[in-house]
């Protein structure tokens, strides 16, 4: 994606974030657009699409109020839209239709915004399917799968294919884990991190299994929050206040059935398409890059997307891992700032704004030296996307 | 019914397309769609096949031979049916009709330290609440798991 036709980011911003904020999803949208309008130097006027993903990951509590992307448009004043989409799974979703829309020529300024809710706790969902007079009817493919107690993503997409991971390569618990502490390391030296006491391998193998071989820490954190991305055109990223970062390259995918049981491939799923494509878009290579940010709503997913962008060789992330290729000074950072298990489950956003925090070259104490290449990716299984972004 | 969701796993809920599949395991049969052109199976049901693109299928009687593709032992309960019966092993069964066929389900009656990737396995039907068959899969043998 060469030329003057690229498209760039120009502004990033995040509402609070933590659990149970007390904020409406409004508010929390309305706090991530104005930081990332403020952050790009912009006013609404300055837009014309918004494109976001509203939601909870899991079951959610009741009474949440939902963000329709025209209505948040006209709510923040921005004139008639040429853009407005919903869509995911997850960040990669708007970040995608920003991207597409604006190469198309269809909008030429894109505001995007994932907004997700706290699901109910593990003990809140089971008091209220323990209330239901009758057992819980289950409709579509997951009849095929939730009579046997295939009833939590935790077992699906993360415990199955790790275990599978485990079966075919060999791949070790201490595998999984040494992800967990590099990871949790970086959040150390990021203040916006929820969680900043450095973790131990040991403190990793003590915690508990949710679903073998997954344990509580290799699961991310949720949380209301709300994050805002803007993107343009990079000819009009020159009217604007950051220095802007490209998007060099980019791909979304959907493999199969949207059910993470019955894909092909458990452990080169969709993310291996999405990697194929984003470097056949581009004259990087996986050698060019600086920095990982790699969705961790689970540790399986980032052994994935590590294996998928060639970052290492099929069924070799464990030991790469291992050999802390991925921790602070390693050969691929992966995940500067922390990760949704860190800074809670912003659902890939966090991974798009941290690349372009590396290549503005503000990461402060966890910025990886004269960062120039960066990719993200979100999502697993039958649907994912990735992004190559570039400061240059 | 009126069980309460304690007393039962979540229950399908057929579809005039699906409800072959739950129809045949109260017969004690393990039933997939199959493209009667070519011979494809479908699963999960669809009303067309992947491969010709006929819309003639039908379902069809398999071995209930199985190889496990991937396990896990669950350590937390999602659903209160489950709370007492922790750890169990949820399972995604290959079936051997056709390369990629799986299904899921659990392993049942089989020592845990017997567990492994690509073990043989063979289907067992269990009525788990009044109306609700499922069929789960016990150990047939061992073979090496294979990329
Ligand atoms: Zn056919």
């Amino acid at each position: 994606m060469k030329g003057a036709d690229r498209v760039a980011a120009v502004g990033v911003g995040y509402s609070k974030t933590g659990r149970r904020s007390g904020l409406t999803s409004w508010q929390l949208a309305i706090q991530a657009a104005k930081a990332a309008l403020a952050d790009a130097g912009m006013t609404p006027q300055d837009l014309d699409g918004v494109a976001l993903l509203w939601g909870v990951a899991g079951p959610a509590p009741a009474g949440l109020d939902i963000v329709e992307p025209m209505d948040f448009g006209y709510m923040l004043g921005c004139g008639p839209l040429n853009w407005y989409g919903e869509a995911g799974p997850a960040y990669i979703g708007p970040a995608i239709q920003a991207v597409a829309a604006i190469k198309s020529g269809m909008a030429h300024t894109v505001l995007t915004l994932r907004i997700i809710r706290q699901r109910m706790s593990s003990a809140e969902q089971l008091a209220s399917e323990g209330a239901m007079a009758q057992p819980m009817q289950v409709g579509g493919d997951a009849q095929f799968t939730a009579p046997f107690g295939s009833v939590s993503p935790v077992q699906s997409i993360a415990a199955l294919p790790a275990q599978r991971h485990m079966d075919l390569f060999g791949t070790t618990e201490e595998q999984f884990g040494a992800h967990v502490v590099a990871q949790r390391h970086f959040a150390t030296l990021n203040e916006d991190a929820i969680f900043r006491d450095p973790l131990t391998i040991e403190d990793y193998l003590n915690s508990r299994y949710i679903s073998t071989p997954v344990r509580l820490l290799d699961c991310d954190y949720p949380v209301d929050s709300a994050s805002a991305v803007i993107y343009t055109s990079a000819e009009r990223a020159k009217d604007f206040k950051q220095k802007p970062v490209f998007v060099d390259s980019a791909s979304y995918s959907s493999v199969k059935y949207m059910t993470f049981e019955n894909i092909d491939d458990m452990t080169q799923s969709s993310p291996f398409h999405a990697a194929r494509e984003l470097w056949k878009r581009t004259d990087l290579t996986p050698a060019d890059v600086d920095c990982a940010q790699l969705y961790d709503g689970f540790t399986i997913i980032v052994f994935q997307w590590l294996e998928a962008l060639g970052l290492c060789g099929v069924g070799e992330s464990g030991p790469f891992v291992a050999a802390g290729n991925t921790a602070l000074g390693g050969s691929m950072p992966v995940n500067t700032d922390g990760g949704a298990c860190n800074v809670g489950r912003r659902h890939g956003a966090n991974f798009c704004i941290e690349s372009i925090h590396q290549l503005r070259g503000e990461a402060g104490a966890r910025q990886v030296p004269d960062a120039k290449v960066a990719v993200w990716a979100n999502a697993v299984g039958p649907f994912s996307g990735a992004m190559l972004m570039t400061s240059e | 019914m009126s069980t309460p969701a304690s007393l039962s796993p979540p229950i399908p809920a057929p579809t005039p397309l699906t409800a072959f599949f739950w129809e045949s395991l109260t017969n004690r049969q393990l039933s997939i769609l199959r493209c009667q052109n070519c011979g494809n199976y479908v699963h999960y049901p669809r009303p067309i096949c992947n491969v010709c693109l006929s819309e003639d299928l039908a379902p069809e009687v398999v071995s209930g031979k199985g190889t496990l593709y991937a396990h896990t032992w669950a350590t937390q309960a999602f659903h209160p049916y489950y709370v007492d019966k922790l750890p169990y092993c949820l399972a995604v069964v290959e079936l051997p009709e056709q390369p990629g066929l799986r299904i899921t389900s659990n392993i049942i009656d089989t020592p845990r330290e017997q567990v492994h990737g690509g073990m043989a396995l063979e289907v067992v039907f269990h009525e788990i609440s009044p109306g609700l068959t499922l069929p789960l899969f016990v150990a047939e043998g061992f073979a090496p798991v294979t990329a």
